[in-house]
């Protein structure tokens, strides 16, 4: 089957193709999930709504751009609305980080495993910020407003979040060096 | 040592071509909600079907008691409220939400070295939701392991992080808490072996951070559990709604957001999904016209008559705007001719004076007009008042047949409740009538004579419309269309005693062309 057929079949709620589909997709998807969901539970949960979502609306689907890109939005999306709503403690610093600071690491062969896990790790919305800005090149601009809150909010929120983890992989670099 | 990289770079790299395959038992949850999805859906036209025709019954008793309902409020409101089923059950937790906090606080009071701080953290962290009971049947074993590690998690934080600033310090590790609980407690089972239910599904769990991580964070954080766990052996089970609640599932709040953003994208991708919004129909229908109450339109000496309404027709051309998917405003213009007999009457020949004051008879002053029967008795004359009147002897019964025309303007909403080949809609609005012409007219055997035209008619009146339309779509543009309509006038009288309460049935039908 095309791609094109498993959108019209999709389009049906055809169960075999939403399976397909399901094949197809599931791996990239899911790597979405994992590095915006706080653990592997939730990132399989958010995988279910996100294709849930994406059975429900598929009918709403245009051929006008990529249907892999459309499926991503909405996984994306789909976990925002979990995330976004949790506060960031301490509001009241969240302007006042420097910026400047090195976050130059040693790349050690520092497993992935271990890369994800910190990210996870980070409170809900550095985790989001880090993961939007540099990974999926979202601009702060395009955080501020997905995520409902300032530019500087957003800058500062990932200056944070890469001060977190550069210090856990020194700790994990340092930790490895030594015999 | 090694060249230095920048960490946004070093991410970016590593997670390039990252992909990993979730666990099969998403797709099996997956499958079961779509099935449910499924069952919901086909219960819905149902549903509304059975609901739209008992609000019609409904509608038609009450306008009988002529106590007028908005005639839109039949119209019904949003039919796909299809939510995902997590966030139908978050909603339905509500009231456990209060409970959790509370477990929450006494949790970290309990736990005295927390600062304020973390407690903020920790109730921010708080999901106030329980899972509905088949994710939770699914995710059973994941849960089971996290159960009661939060203690755990105390430990760890004294330990790591070190180099952070103080400032950092609460926060970070309390965000380490859950996984590191996780981890602790799968590296736990699997290396004492237990006999525990949850290691499969925790084995899963772990498949990404296992082994090395496991290793590393445990021997970062040296776990000493035993103390703190006798702790909090007795709080096992409020830890278990803890750790179920940090289950993450959405917050109310979340699932309200997420219905309204699903809601308004709805709204926007259907208006973006029709592409014909227009739609022209010709019509025509017999009409039967008749009345609620016993009153008698003409005089009220014959309130006691029988009265019975004729089939006429109406014809006409409608016009409609697709609004979205289900819901249509339509309008367009009818000649509708509606016609009443009255019987048990009497002919009489007599002046303008005696004879009855709802009709105009032009210039004329002896006139051909009508009687209650019996009021012409030969004693009659004695009660005086028809002295004057030389009765008209018939063949057969007399009666009074009043015709009216009228130029109905509707404006109507009509409301899809099942839109496939074959359609089944509600329709409710209201039309403005326009008086044409109209006339009284006397008929007994073979004898029939004008007397005149009413003159108690509005020549701008109302009536509220509702009724059930059937349609079937013979192409993409052209669908036959059949509309049993109840229109009831509002105000067809401009003397307000007159107790005649008339409504039309009409069954519609026609071809309607979209464009």
């Amino acid at each position: 089957m095309t791609l094109d057929e498993l959108i019209i079949q999709c389009k049906k709620q055809d169960a075999k193709a939403q399976g397909e589909l399901y094949q197809r997709y599931s791996s990239t998807l899911f790597s979405i999930c994992l590095r915006y969901s706080p653990n592997y539970v939730e990132a399989e949960d958010n995988l279910q709504d996100a294709f849930l979502t994406i059975f429900k609306k598929v009918e709403q689907f245009k051929d006008k751009g990529s249907f892999e890109g459309w499926m991503k939005r909405i996984t994306v999306n789909t976990v925002l609305q979990k995330y976004r709503k949790q506060r960031v403690f301490d509001i009241a610093r969240e302007d006042q980080i420097e910026d400047k600071i090195d976050v130059e690491v040693e790349d050690e062969g520092i497993p992935l495993d271990f890369l994800l896990k910190i990210i996870q790790e980070l409170p809900d919305r550095y985790r989001l910020v880090f993961t939007m800005y540099v990974m999926d090149d979202y601009s702060h601009k395009e955080i501020a407003e997905t995520l409902g809150i300032s530019d500087g909010t957003s800058k500062s929120n990932l200056a944070r979040a890469r001060m977190i983890l550069k210090t856990k992989i020194e700790n994990y670099n340092s930790a490895n060096r030594a015999p | 040592m090694k060249d230095k990289k920048h960490i946004d770079k070093l991410f970016k790299d590593r997670f390039k071509d990252f992909e990993v395959s979730p666990s099969p038992e998403v797709w099996s949850s997956i499958q079961a909600s779509l099935e449910e999805r499924k069952k919901d859906r086909k219960l819905i036209p149902l549903w509304w079907k059975v609901g739209g025709v008992a609000a019609l019954l409904a509608l038609l008793f009450t306008v009988g008691n002529s106590v007028f309902n908005s005639p839109n409020s039949d119209s019904p409101i949003v039919i796909n409220q299809e939510t995902l089923p997590s966030s139908e059950n978050d909603s339905e937790q509500n009231p456990l939400l209060k409970d959790n906090v509370i477990i929450v606080d006494i949790n970290t009071e309990e736990n005295n070295s927390k600062t304020i701080q973390e407690e903020k953290e920790n109730s921010s962290n708080q999901r106030t939701t329980h899972n509905p009971i088949s994710k939770e049947a699914i995710y059973n074993s994941h849960k089971s392991s996290k159960n009661s590690k939060v203690a755990d998690v105390n430990n760890s934080k004294k330990t790591t992080n070190s180099n952070i600033n103080s400032f950092f310090k609460d926060k970070i590790t309390l965000s380490h808490t859950e996984k590191e609980a996780v981890a602790i407690a799968s590296e736990k089972q699997t290396q004492s072996g237990k006999d525990n239910p949850a290691i499969d599904a925790e084995k899963n769990n772990s498949s990404l951070i296992k082994k090395e991580i496991i290793i590393a964070e445990t021997s970062k954080t040296e776990v000493t559990t035993s103390a703190k766990d006798t702790d909090k052996s007795e709080e096992q089970s409020t830890n278990t709604e803890i750790a179920k609640t940090e289950e993450n599932k959405q917050s109310i709040l979340d699932a309200i957001n997420e219905q309204n953003i699903i809601k308004t994208e709805d709204a926007v991708a259907k208006e973006s999904a029709l592409e014909n919004r227009w739609d022209v129909a010709p019509n025509f229908a017999p009409v039967y016209y008749s009345t609620l109450s016993s009153g008698s339109s003409i005089d009220p000496a014959f309130s006691d008559n029988s009265q019975s309404g004729d089939i006429n027709f109406s014809y006409g051309i409608q016009i409609s705007y697709a609004v979205n998917k289900r819901l249509s405003v339509r309008s367009g213009i009818n000649n509708v001719d509606l016609s009443y007999a009255t019987s048990g009457i009497e002919l009489g020949t007599g002046p303008v004076s005696s004879a009855l004051k709802s009709i105009d008879y032009g210039a004329k002053q002896n006139v051909l007009t009508a009687f209650d029967k019996g009021s012409l008795d030969t004693e009659s004359s004695a009660n005086g008042g028809f002295e004057n009147i030389t009765p008209k002897s018939t063949n057969g019964a007399a009666e009074i047949i009043q015709s009216i025309t009228y130029y109905e303007i509707p404006l109507e909403l009509k409301y899809a409740l099942l839109n496939k080949k074959m359609g089944v809609n509600v329709i409710g609005g209201l039309s403005t009538l326009f008086l044409g012409s109209n006339g009284v007219s006397v008929k007994a055997g073979g004898f029939e004579s004008t007397l005149g035209e009413s003159n108690n008619l509005s020549s701008v009146s109302f009536s509220t419309n509702i009724g059930l339309g059937f349609d079937y779509k013979i192409s993409r543009k052209f669908k036959f269309n059949i509309e049993p309509m109840f229109k009831y006038q509002l105000n067809p009288y401009t003397d307000s005693s007159v107790d005649f309460k008339p409504y039309y049935l009409g069954v519609y039908t026609g071809f309607s062309y979209k464009f």
